[in-house]
């Protein structure tokens, strides 16, 4: 099942979209990056962006969000949003990132405010061209076969349709007028440009056996080298499409009776990660916590890499820390 | 949708507190809401995250081991926020947990064999829900030897239970040792008069250098300050202890108890862990393979 | 839970040493919220809001400005002594702020010399230091001036028995959480915010602008050496660099290092 939508029938694809759920896409405002904002006018979208800075997480695990209403006599009382979101324009980086995300916060003791949000929102995909900092092939993440409704790769003057899921299947069925099957010369097409994509990384990494390389060489000195320069501000964390640690605090309100419990995104890189009650620091040196972070990247369990190449943690990283020379250092001698 | 929400913490009523020690108080609790109770089960070496609603969420061992249905003991210290607000709390007041989290110990592998605890300081809390597992289902279990590392006799958790054990605990096949590090304290001093081969003035490596333990058939258990584990460690091993017959339980600042916010994985990339679900009960051999564990 | 009494009520002082009672002004700013949580304390002393009145013990003592003369020092003791709790507001009382801007590079006589026309130290003056160089502070509320939410949520916390929670992390977690596009990188702007505490919500890098360091660096987590390098990198002069550093956090060990004189005179 492939389809066609050509690119002039975008704007009434979107329309359709709209009764799905609120639309966001990438839009880049002036003096602004790139960002996943609910699109109010189809002439500001964007598909052919490079990379959003706050990948599309921010949908379903929230930067900052309030989780519950507390009572000091009668407890918690979940916050639960259930908003319904079409997101539109998704790299196949980033939907295999939400993939990661999944077995964390599903796959076992599944958090009900993201699993709640992951099922209200529809991901459509979109192909995208490699910049220098891509190295999604180097991560076996840079095709999409799960975890979005619907995903469009461009091809000239149009877009060739793969359908991911039953509601995915629905957006089609209400589409019908605007989308045809695609031809054999379609697919042939689709192909090629897949091949052509292929072509234009330049940026790769070895990841074979990276696990035990990384182990081994605790003591490479690249750490302390980028440690010296890294100011350990978790910007790298935050804009990473797979990491997920997160703090939570509550705040009471003026009676001292009742409040909220509110969380946030965290970040390994930052010095109160590792602390336990007491002041005892698990990783008390910048050098220990930047080590963790590349281990972290690099095994999310014995079969996954925790990475996606999407390329962020080096595009927006303030000291130039850059993470595939990084790893290639350490590989290498 | 009726969606379980695993953050969300349950309502239990503070039925007793007594006061251990300056820092340290053990708190007694009753889950409130009956159609819960049934449900809540939980194994030696288990933890909860305690809510004190508007000061924050900690992680807390389980001290006891499961008797009576929705009830259950915890000694807590005195050291951060939400420590601090739970020690302001009496009896009736409320707590909210949840969990039980973690994988607890391995009772049941255990059976049958001897069981050697060694803790200090506050490290008892959990072993006691092992002693006291041990004690409930006492013909499951052979010898079992305790040893406990205290700073002085003020500071000594479960002070009278313990006391008991160390004089009579014979009788139930436990021996009890104590070591102690102040030198002025003479009421451990006294012990130490009473049963010279049961109580020193030392570290709690010193009970096991003094002592004749063999790994025969036995299991070693610790807990207690990140420092200790090397030392008993290397005592251990060099005692023929493999690293598959000791056990260990960990202590990081797990925020969520549910392996998500990623405050307790530790490991370097061929052997990720997380405190919260793959532990905080671990072998030793899992500590010699993920890197910064012990 | 009832309404503390009066005489449960936690009395509290506000005191003020050398600044610009700025973040006095702040808290008389929770104008919203004022009056219900004051009436929560009982309040010994004001200097910004009423009279000044000495000689009553304290539960909670808020200073800010900074310990710049001998007349500070003896002040501040005197507050310490009386009060169960010391809390440090603003960066002044933190830090020293921008009265310490100059610190370790000239000497109080210059200063004099240069202000007053006069070497002699006149007025007692020190080099401004934070409280905490002299006194136990149990808490710190950086910024220049505070922010009234932290402000608050203290205030709560401390009614409630509670340490208050202040951040300890950059700038840059609030841009991020924000989703505000990083002024180095996007536009080369000598922002400080990658050492710089956050709890300003990002406030200037929020408006495009680069953080210029209010809230004071965070202690014991300042890569000084890499914001020189970084900005180094997008062409700002050593010397640019290091004042913009010193402008809040001259008496910070790893900025101060950065900009010390080779040759001081009459430092003592």
């Amino acid at each position: 099942m492939y389809k066609k939508l050509l690119k002039d029938d975008l704007e009434n694809f979107i329309f359709i979209l709209k009764k799905f759920g609120v639309v966001h896409a990438p839009v880049r405002e002036a003096g602004r990056v790139y960002e996943f904002t609910e699109l109010t006018d189809s002439k500001i979208l964007q598909l052919n962006y490079t990379r959003t800075m706050i990948p599309p997480k921010k949908f379903f695990l929230k930067p900052k969000e309030q989780l519950y209403i507390l009572n000091r006599r009668e407890g918690f009382k979940e916050i639960v949003d259930d908003s319904k979101i079409v997101l539109l324009g998704v790299h196949a980086c980033d939907i295999n990132a939400l993939n990661l995300l999944d077995r964390i916060y599903i796959d076992q003791f599944p958090d009900r405010y993201y699993k709640t949000r992951r099922e209200n929102t529809i991901i459509i995909g979109v192909s995208c061209k490699p910049d220098e900092y891509c190295f999604c092939t180097s991560t076996n993440s840079s095709y999409a076969l799960e975890g979005f409704d619907l995903f469009m790769h461009e091809i000239d003057d149009s877009y060739i349709i793969r359908i991911g899921s039953l509601k995915g299947f629905q957006i089609v069925c209400e589409s019908e007028n605007l989308l045809a099957e695609a031809s054999s010369n379609d697919i042939k097409e689709f192909k090629r440009a897949e091949a052509e994509r292929l072509k234009e990384f330049t940026l790769h990494l070895n990841v074979n056996g990276i696990q035990d390389i990384l182990d081994a060489s605790y003591d490479h000195p690249v750490w302390q080298e980028n440690a010296d320069i890294c100011f350990g501000c978790g910007s790298c964390n935050l804009v990473c499409p797979t990491c997920r640690c997160y703090d939570t605090a509550d705040f009471l309100n003026l009676d001292l009776k009742t409040g909220v419990r509110v969380r946030r995104w965290d970040s390994c890189m930052l010095k109160q990660h590792g602390l336990v009650a007491g002041g005892l620091n698990f990783r008390p040196t910048r050098v220990e916590r930047l080590y963790n972070r590349f281990n972290c990247k690099m095994s999310l369990s014995e079969d996954s890499l925790n990475c996606v190449g999407c390329g962020r943690c080096t595009v927006y990283c303030p000291a130039d820390i850059n993470f595939v020379e990084v790893l290639k250092q350490v590989g290498e001698d | 949708m009726t969606v379980k929400n695993p953050l969300t913490p349950m309502e239990a009523e503070i039925i007793r507190v007594e006061e251990m020690t300056s820092i340290e108080k053990l708190f007694y609790l009753k889950l409130t809401d009956p159609q819960i109770i049934g449900e809540f089960h939980y194994n030696p070496g288990q933890f909860l995250e305690v809510s004190v609603p508007g000061v924050g969420e900690a992680p807390i061992s389980i001290c006891d081991a499961q008797r009576e249905p929705g009830q259950l003991q915890l000694c807590i210290r005195k050291v951060g926020r939400v420590t601090n607000a739970i020690h302001r709390l009496k009896e009736g007041d409320r707590l909210w947990i949840r969990g039980p989290y973690g994988n607890g110990f391995p009772m049941k592998l255990m059976e049958n064999h001897n069981l050697l605890l060694i803790a200090g300081g506050l490290g008892i809390a959990p072993l006691r829900s092992v002693l006291q597992h041990a004690l409930l289902y006492r013909t499951n279990y052979g010898l079992i030897t305790v040893m406990y590392g205290v700073r002085c006799y003020s500071m000594m958790l479960f002070r009278e239970e313990f006391i008991r054990l160390f004089r009579e605990g014979d009788k139930l096949n436990v021996k009890f040792l104590l070591a102690y590090e102040d030198e002025s304290d003479t009421k451990c001093y006294q012990l130490a008069c009473e049963r010279s081969d049961r109580c020193m003035r030392g570290l709690v490596t010193r009970l096991i250098e003094a002592a004749t333990i063999t790994p025969d058939n036995t299991y070693a258990v610790i807990c207690g300050p990140p420092v200790m584990y090397k030392f008993v460690v290397r005592e251990l091993t060099q005692r023929g202890f493999t690293p598959t017959q000791i056990y260990m339980t960990m202590e990081r600042r797990m925020k969520c108890g549910v392996g998500k916010c990623g405050h307790c994985i530790t490991g370097s990339s061929n052997s990720i862990k997380y405190v919260c679900k793959d532990g905080p009960v671990f072998t030793y051999w899992d500590a010699l393979k993920t890197k910064g564990l012990m | 839970m009832k309404e503390p009494a009066s005489e449960n009520k936690p009395k509290i002082g506000v005191f003020s040493l050398t600044g610009c009672a700025g973040d006095q002004l702040m808290i008389l700013n929770l104008e919203d919220t004022l009056i219900e949580l004051l009436s929560k304390f009982e309040i010994k002393s004001f200097q910004e809001a009423s009279s000044y009145s000495e000689n009553i013990r304290l539960d909670i003592a808020f200073v800010e400005g900074s310990v710049s003369t001998e007349h500070d020092l003896e002040k501040l003791k005197e507050i310490r002594d009386k009060s169960s709790l010391l809390v440090a507001i603003g960066d002044c009382a933190v830090n020293g702020c921008v009265q310490a801007m100059r610190n370790s590079q000239t000497s109080i006589a210059e200063r004099m010399l240069d202000v007053y026309g006069v070497e002699d130290n006149i007025y007692r003056a020190l080099e401004p230091k934070g409280i905490g160089e002299y006194v136990r502070v149990d808490f710190e509320i950086p910024g220049c001036p505070v922010e009234k939410e932290e402000v608050f949520n203290t205030l709560i916390s401390l009614l409630n028995g509670d340490p208050p929670l202040i951040p300890d992390y950059p700038v840059c977690v609030e841009c991020k959480l924000n989703g505000y596009p990083c002024v180095i990188i996007e536009e080369g702007k000598p922002c400080l915010g990658p050492i710089i505490t956050a709890g300003c919500d990002a406030r200037c890098p929020s408006l495009g602008l680069d953080c210029v360091g209010c809230r004071g660096p965070i202690k014991g987590e300042t890569n000084a050496k890499a914001e020189l390098e970084a900005l180094r990198k997008r062409g700002y002069p050593d010397k640019y660099i290091i004042n913009r550093l010193r402008f809040f956090a001259g008496n910070f060990p790893d900025i101060r290092i950065l900009g010390e004189r080779k040759n001081s005179k009459g430092e003592k």
